[in-house]
């Protein structure tokens, strides 16, 4: 009851006023959208996490060369000639039988054409292991065999788009369009010739994708080094004709322990193994899928923090408003705070009406935000920002519930003081 | 029903020093009496007012209400006790300007935690009693002097207290206007309720049962 009145008074307040209420708003309102969309990435970031380890399995792990920075006390960079090669991924797969997976990869930029048609590309050399990697694809023809492998063969799987379950309004007018997806769409390539480099390769296979709802290349972002046709690894050491990372060995070797608990064991064991066979001679680390998840999500996480400390500074110089407009309403009510003292309002009472009063101030400040911030998410989101479809029904909820508590506590100080003046000095101010 | 011992109180001044504004007061007071405070400026009425209503504690000396020693209750209890026992009239009657006259005369049960329907209806019936029926939802702006003291007095009635204290009610208005707020006080007193008001007005003193004359923070015989 006496709730409701305190609602009373402080709405009136407020309103009489509005310039004093309206520059704490602002700030409070900044806050809260910044609150909200940092709170959208977060979640946006943990997702795809949780996607991402849930579609490749906790026991991924990649071996690559150190490409820069990361000192080696042991060892001079000059001094390290040696590259991780196929040999080596031979080796492990021979050494540790256990292991799920063992998949090296060797990328590179390549000149495609068909007819008419050329394009470059990104071109992956693969074994037979690549198929473990239990990513969902659909095949038509042949997958790469080990015989490809051992008469390093010059045939090829295209990699074909898996389009939309249901595709969404912003991609007709954002989405990028890959001449070389559509070309492969309007015309049946399996079985067909084409040009990589300089040589001619069969087309003995074509994957399909899973649609990208289901994808976890869209869970991880795209990346241009996703590739778009595989050759087997050794036709591509011997023959194919390209940019690459690599300088005659691979890009990486990818392993799977099959399962989370083994994986600190075997990265130990495999990194003691593969620093052997070089002679200790090689810069190289083994990360696990949870860094290089995060690795790929550090540039959002920097973002996001960003946001949040422009929002927590807004939410202060909000909260500061706050105690500086309740400070200025009780210097300016010191009377009206006599006359309630005399009628019978207690220490309490007052200290309540204050606290109420800056809680609006956060809530109508809040509600403000939080009308602003929808709407600029919703248009990121329909600019196709995928992290912002990701705003769930709970976090203006969750930026009110800041908004409020700032104006609690921004007033507890102001309110105390209210609540402490003598009511018979109250009384005589004027 | 107020018993009065010895009561004394000093303002603090500057370092170490104090005003005396009452320096021993002996006073009793008995139910249903109308009683006017009188004397000087600067005498010690109001301090001697606010102490009897709760506002204030003597620093020395008793204060007896209904046979309780209130004179060390602390702030909480005096709240408590001023909102269930006394009601206050002012000068500058002492309104929020922003409240209807109705709020304003609701705002004490509200604290009392009377629920707001009961509170609402009880203030209408509190104005329509001082003669205000049909100015409930005026603010304090749209009503003349004589309507807000009445206004004033409803809100004192509120909680239906024991003991009404009015410090110069009549002191903002003109003389007819103070003898009706003085014969709205002499029927309030005629229905049981003790009032103790200070004054200036001989003839309102006079109208008053009692006359209590106040110098130098004493009383004078
Ligand atoms: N808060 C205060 N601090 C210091 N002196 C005060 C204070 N309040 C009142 N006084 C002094 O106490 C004396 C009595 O004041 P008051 O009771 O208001 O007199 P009045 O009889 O006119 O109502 C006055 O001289 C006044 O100046
Ligand atoms: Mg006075």
């Amino acid at each position: 009851m006496r709730f409701s009145e305190a609602v009373r008074t402080g709405t009136l307040e407020i309103f009489s006023h509005k310039m004093r209420s309206f520059l704490t708003f602002f700030s409070i309102s900044i806050g809260v959208i910044s609150i909200m969309y940092s709170l959208t990435l977060i979640y946006a970031m943990t997702s795809r996490t949780k996607k991402a380890l849930e579609v490749a399995g906790p026991g991924r792990m990649t071996v690559e060369m150190k490409r820069n920075g990361g000192s080696d006390s042991a060892l001079d960079a000059k001094e390290a000639k040696s590259v991780i090669t196929l040999e080596d991924a031979l080796a492990v797969r021979s050494e540790f039988p256990g292991l799920y997976m063992v998949s090296p990869g060797l990328k590179k930029w390549v000149e495609l054409s068909h007819g008419q048609f050329s394009d470059e590309k990104v071109v992956e050399g693969i074994t037979t292991e690549w198929k473990k990697r239990g990513w969902v694809y659909k095949l038509r023809g042949r997958f790469l065999n080990q015989h490809d492998l051992d008469t390093y063969a010059r045939v090829c799987v295209l990699i074909e788009d898996g389009g939309w379950m249901k595709k969404p309004k912003w991609y007709k007018f954002y989405g990028w369009r890959d001449k070389f997806q559509d070309y492969i769409k309007h015309n049946d390539m399996l079985g067909q010739t084409i040009r990589l480099g300089n040589n001619l390769y069969t087309v003995v296979g074509i994957l399909r994708e899973p649609p990208a709802e289901k994808n976890p290349k869209y869970f991880m972002g795209v990346s241009n080094w996703d590739p778009s046709l595989l050759v087997p690894i050794t036709t591509s050491q011997r023959f194919l004709n390209g940019w690459a990372w690599s300088s005659g060995g691979v890009d990486d070797i990818t392993i799977d322990t099959g399962k989370e608990a083994t994986i600190g064991a075997y990265k130990r064991k495999v990194d003691k193994f593969i620093k052997a066979r070089h002679g200790g001679r090689i810069r190289f680390e083994i990360k696990d899928y949870r860094e290089i998840i995060k690795e790929r999500l550090a540039d959002k996480q920097r973002d996001m923090y960003t946001v949040l400390i422009i929002g927590a500074i807004a939410i202060l110089a909000g909260g500061i408003g706050i105690m500086n407009v309740t400070l200025a309403t009780i210097y300016s009510r010191i009377k009206e705070i006599g006359i309630r003292r005399a009628i019978g309002a207690s220490r309490g009472d007052i200290m309540t009406q204050f606290i109420i009063e800056a809680m609006l101030i956060g809530f109508f400040g809040g509600v403000a935000g939080i009308l602003l911030g929808m709407a600029g998410i919703q248009y990121l989101a329909s600019k196709g920002d995928t992290d912002m479809m990701l705003l769930q029904w709970w976090m203006p909820f969750a930026a009110i519930v800041v908004a409020v508590l700032t104006g609690f506590l921004a007033s507890l100080y102001p309110a105390y003081q209210a609540s402490r003046l003598d009511p018979v000095e109250a009384l005589r101010y004027e | 029903m107020i018993k009065c011992e010895n009561l004394q109180k000093t303002y603090p001044l500057k370092k170490g020093q104090g005003y005396q504004a009452l320096s021993g007061i002996d006073l009793e007071i008995g139910r249903g009496e109308f009683a006017a405070v009188t004397g000087p400026s600067g005498c010690g009425k109001s301090t001697l007012l606010n102490i009897l209503g709760l506002l204030d504690n003597p620093d020395g000396g008793r204060y007896l209400l209904e046979g309780r020693d209130v004179s060390r209750f602390d702030d909480a209890e005096r709240s408590d006790l001023r909102l269930r026992t006394v009601g206050f009239v002012f000068q500058s009657f002492n309104l929020l300007p922003r409240f209807s006259a109705a709020e304003n005369v609701r705002l004490p049960m509200l604290y009392r935690g009377v629920p707001k329907e009961e509170a609402a209806e009880r203030a209408r019936a509190l104005l329509e009693k001082v003669g205000l029926k049909g100015k409930a939802d005026n603010t304090p702006l749209e009503l003349s002097g004589g309507e807000r003291q009445r206004v004033g007095i409803a809100r004192a009635l509120a909680n239906d207290p024991v003991l009404l204290l009015a410090d110069e009610p009549t002191g903002n208005l003109d003389s007819r206007t103070g003898l009706e707020v003085m014969d709205l006080l002499r029927s309030l007193n005629a229905a049981g309720l003790t009032i103790l008001m200070v004054t200036h007005d001989l003839n309102l003193a006079r109208a008053a049962g009692r006359t209590i004359k106040v110098r130098d923070g004493r009383i004078e015989p």
